[in-house]
């Protein structure tokens, strides 16, 4: 049976594409699952880095596209995950060395070889964004809960649509007492301005920073809120559509209200 | 823009007059303190102009009209002051309004473009003559309009009716918070405080952009026979 290809998109830089593209790969490979994660960003990769894997790339996804190696001879093996492997981005090359047809045939033979690849689409709308969607079966767009990360995402959902992709959404970096405050947009708001199935909320915490420092899968770290959300994200995406999405306000929302309840009776 | 709730006095040039449509349900203290301030902003031009009063459809208000009239005599020096005629309807219309009774309008064909869903960022619509979307138009999309625009949902981008020159074209939605309108050749900024969500519309009077509440403020409910728009 062929796996899925998942395009991992924002449009607007900096949201957290590829902190989300390292954790839900990694969540899905410990779930025994096969999974490749792409770095699509040519000319500015760091999907190594955050893996931490940096240190032993050979070939890269420019060389399997100019048939110079084979995709497994490409592809590196996590450290300490089995099954997850990363497909580096060139260094040294410009996005337009790949085209949509060239991402078309890899993504061919990627779907014969795992289970579950994900690109990690680099920030923007040019040609990076192009070819990463081209060979696209699914999409999941990435956003902060900020007026600009929502303009941005509204317009890749717009291109994506265009294709006749479905994408889901995951809100990334939810701060709930600014949401509390009323400093922050809350997940409602930002589902009401892009009304599209969403696939998790993700708290901000400062174990991402030290994850992708490090190079630690951040699903590995216990205690992290983020790395748990990226699990149960990536039960969602494989046999467990209907996990229940937690709300990041979680328990707090209810002893207020009913709090207020007893105030007001009072 | 501005607000035009509770405007005692509004006026308009009409041919060769001055066309005051007043509001008879206020005392006449303040409508005379409405007049006066909008007649001193127009300084010398209302020396001899001629003054028509409306005071509106339902109100009989010779007296209400006969005393503002002399008051503007008195202080604006302005010349003649009357009441506005009956209006009467020419054959023309006649003609046309018996074709529309008798046809239910089924000889006119819709010019409106009409579209279901949301229009997203980057998303640009153009249409001919009027414009109507059932659903949201999010921040960063665009859309033009030769008529009116009809957002039945949030509008939250940016809508250019009347586009290049029609003046009369009105912007309306349920929810009304555009990042900039734009009517004929005029432009205004979006509103940025949230207020309540209710159906607000945006037309052109005194050469500027006005919202009103569509509710109170529903333009074509003086019209005394359903038009063709």
């Amino acid at each position: 049976m062929d796996g899925k290809v998942i395009v991992v998109t924002s449009g607007k830089g900096g949201v957290g594409k590829t902190t989300v593209t390292a954790a839900i790969g990694a969540a899905m490979a410990m779930q025994g699952k096969r999974v490749a994660v792409v770095d699509m960003d040519i000319g500015l990769r760091n999907l190594d880095v955050v893996m931490g894997l940096e240190n032993r790339i050979v070939f890269n996804i420019v060389d399997v596209i100019q048939g110079k190696c084979k995709i497994k001879q490409a592809a590196v093996k996590d450290r300490r995950i089995d099954n997850l492997f990363l497909i580096p981005a060139s260094q040294s090359h410009e996005k337009n060395v790949i085209r949509p047809e060239n991402m078309i045939w890899l993504a061919g033979k990627l779907r014969k070889e795992f289970d579950f690849t994900f690109l990690d689409c680099p920030a923007g709308i040019e040609q990076g964004f192009k070819n990463s969607i081209a060979a696209a079966d699914e999409a999941i767009v990435v956003c902060t809960p900020e007026v600009s990360s929502v303009r941005d995402a509204d317009r890749v959902i717009g291109l994506l649509y265009a294709r006749s992709i479905k994408p889901r959404l995951i809100i990334n970096r939810i701060v709930p007492k600014m949401v509390e405050n009323g400093d922050m947009l809350s997940h409602e708001d930002v589902l009401d301005v892009l009304s599209v199935d969403l696939l998790g909320l993700v708290v901000m915490d400062d174990k991402v920073v030290v994850s992708t420092n490090t190079g630690t899968p951040l699903v590995m770290q216990k205690d992290s809120a983020a790395g748990s959300a990226f699990q149960r994200i990536g039960l969602r995406l494989d046999g467990h559509p209907d996990l229940p999405i937690e709300n990041p306000m979680g328990q707090k929302g209810f002893w207020k209200k009913l709090g207020a309840k007893f105030s007001r009776k009072n | 823009m501005k607000d035009t709730e509770n405007q005692p006095v509004k006026l308009k040039g009409v041919g060769d007059s001055l066309h005051v449509a007043i509001d008879p349900t206020q005392s006449i203290d303040t409508l005379r303190q409405s007049l006066s301030r909008t007649f001193e902003r127009l300084k010398h031009l209302a020396i001899n102009a001629k003054v028509i009063i409306d005071p509106g459809e339902d109100a009989d208000c010779d007296g209400l009209i006969d005393e503002l009239g002399q008051f503007l005599k008195d202080t604006f020096a302005v010349g003649m002051v009357s009441k506005p005629q009956p209006r009467k309807r020419s054959d023309n219309q006649e003609r046309i309004r018996e074709q529309d009774i008798g046809n239910e309008w089924h000889h006119y064909r819709s010019e409106a473009l009409i579209i279901a869903g949301r229009v997203r960022s980057g998303l640009n619509i153009r249409a001919k003559n009027h414009l109507v979307i059932l659903g949201d138009l999010n921040p960063g999309a665009e859309v033009y309009a030769g008529g009116d625009i009809l957002v039945m949902g949030s509008l939250l981008g940016k809508a250019a009716a009347g586009q290049p020159d029609n003046e009369t074209a009105i912007v309306m939605a349920l929810e009304f918070k555009p990042t900039q309108i734009q009517i004929g050749g005029l432009v205004a900024a979006g509103i940025t405080e949230s207020g309540a969500s209710r159906p607000e519309f945006a037309y052109v009077e005194n050469n500027e952009i006005v919202v009103d509440d569509y509710v109170k403020g529903n333009p074509f409910r003086q019209l005394g026979w359903p038009e063709v728009r």
